[in-house]
């Protein structure tokens, strides 16, 4: 049998075992320790798992679950792909990054990510920077941290992400209510989280480090 | 002007190469095509897209993309324009 482990991300040590479905079909959702940290993992039988629709759905979902399970925690995730040989190697990884996993924490602590994008209607061009100006001012005073995201296509006139601390959720919530109560009927407004802070934590594990990858 | 400016520096190369590896850049830009995956999918996730039309466009941008870093690879080193 396969000794091989998919990470999903880090949190402070605790056992956790959680109820959905991971990557490639995986039924068990459970915690590996490395001193003070605990990466959430599932069993996998490569360390070189194919980026699907389906299995990034799985990472992101067990990520958010572990987010907001009993009263919620901090999460630093790890992005999609990151298997490996097997525990051993794992806590080998946790090891080298411990420094960076501990200030991580420190930076991110009782905080999610939340996502907001606006998109214009197809074929118009009216000038949207009141939109942008607008958007941002009500949200930057809610957030600990933003990232400006790319626009990608044209019509996107705002794409940022938002850190922000847990007890600031029910106003920034309010925050996107009136947005959209504004923009609704003219904008594409898209509305996501909360997430782990992918975009607030920047540690990184070289593939040397992984062990089989 | 990055034109003549490559000509001045690489005056063994034709302008005839040099175009042609801007084209290349151009048709092979891997940084556009995964622009153009963020696109299908945000519009696929906002309704604009049915299930159907983005899985076939993200098929083509996949096979696309594939094939631009191939290319980019073997280009690499060959010409470098300055941009």
């Amino acid at each position: 049998m396969s000794e091989n482990i998919y990470t999903y991300g880090i949190v402070e040590q605790e056992d956790l075992e959680v109820a959905t479905e991971g990557v490639a079909g995986a039924d068990r959702i459970y915690t590996v320790d490395y001193r003070t940290f605990s990466a959430v993992v599932s069993d996998i039988d490569t360390t070189e798992p194919e980026r699907t629709d389906e299995d990034v759905e799985a990472h992101n979902t067990v990520l958010q679950r572990v987010l907001e399970y009993d009263g919620g925690r901090t999460v630093v995730p790890m992005s999609f792909g990151m298997a490996f040989k097997n525990k051993r190697t794992l806590k080998g990884v946790l090891r080298s990054a411990r420094r960076a996993l501990r200030s991580t924490f420190n930076d991110i602590k009782g905080t999610v990510e939340l996502g907001v994008k606006i998109l214009a209607p197809a074929d118009d061009a009216t000038p949207r920077e009141n939109v942008y100006a607008s958007v941002t001012d009500q949200l930057t005073g809610l957030s600990a941290s933003e990232t400006e995201n790319d626009l990608f296509m044209d019509r996107l006139i705002v794409n940022k992400s938002y850190l922000v601390d847990r007890d600031q959720r029910d106003a920034f919530d309010a925050a996107i209510d009136g947005i959209e109560s504004e923009y609704d009927d003219e904008l594409i407004i898209k509305y996501t989280g909360p997430w782990p802070p992918y975009n607030f934590v920047d540690i990184h594990i070289g593939a040397e480090q992984q062990g089989g990858r | 002007m990055f034109i003549i400016d490559d000509l001045l520096v690489k005056p063994f190369l034709s302008l005839v190469d040099i175009i042609h590896t801007m084209a290349l850049d151009e048709m092979y830009d891997t940084d556009a095509i995964r622009d153009d995956i963020k696109e299908n999918r945000l519009l696929y996730e906002v309704g604009e897209r049915s299930e159907d039309e983005y899985q076939r466009r993200k098929q083509e941008l996949e096979i696309q993309l594939e094939l631009a870093q191939q290319i980019q690879e073997q280009m690499r080193g060959r010409v470098e324009i300055k941009q």
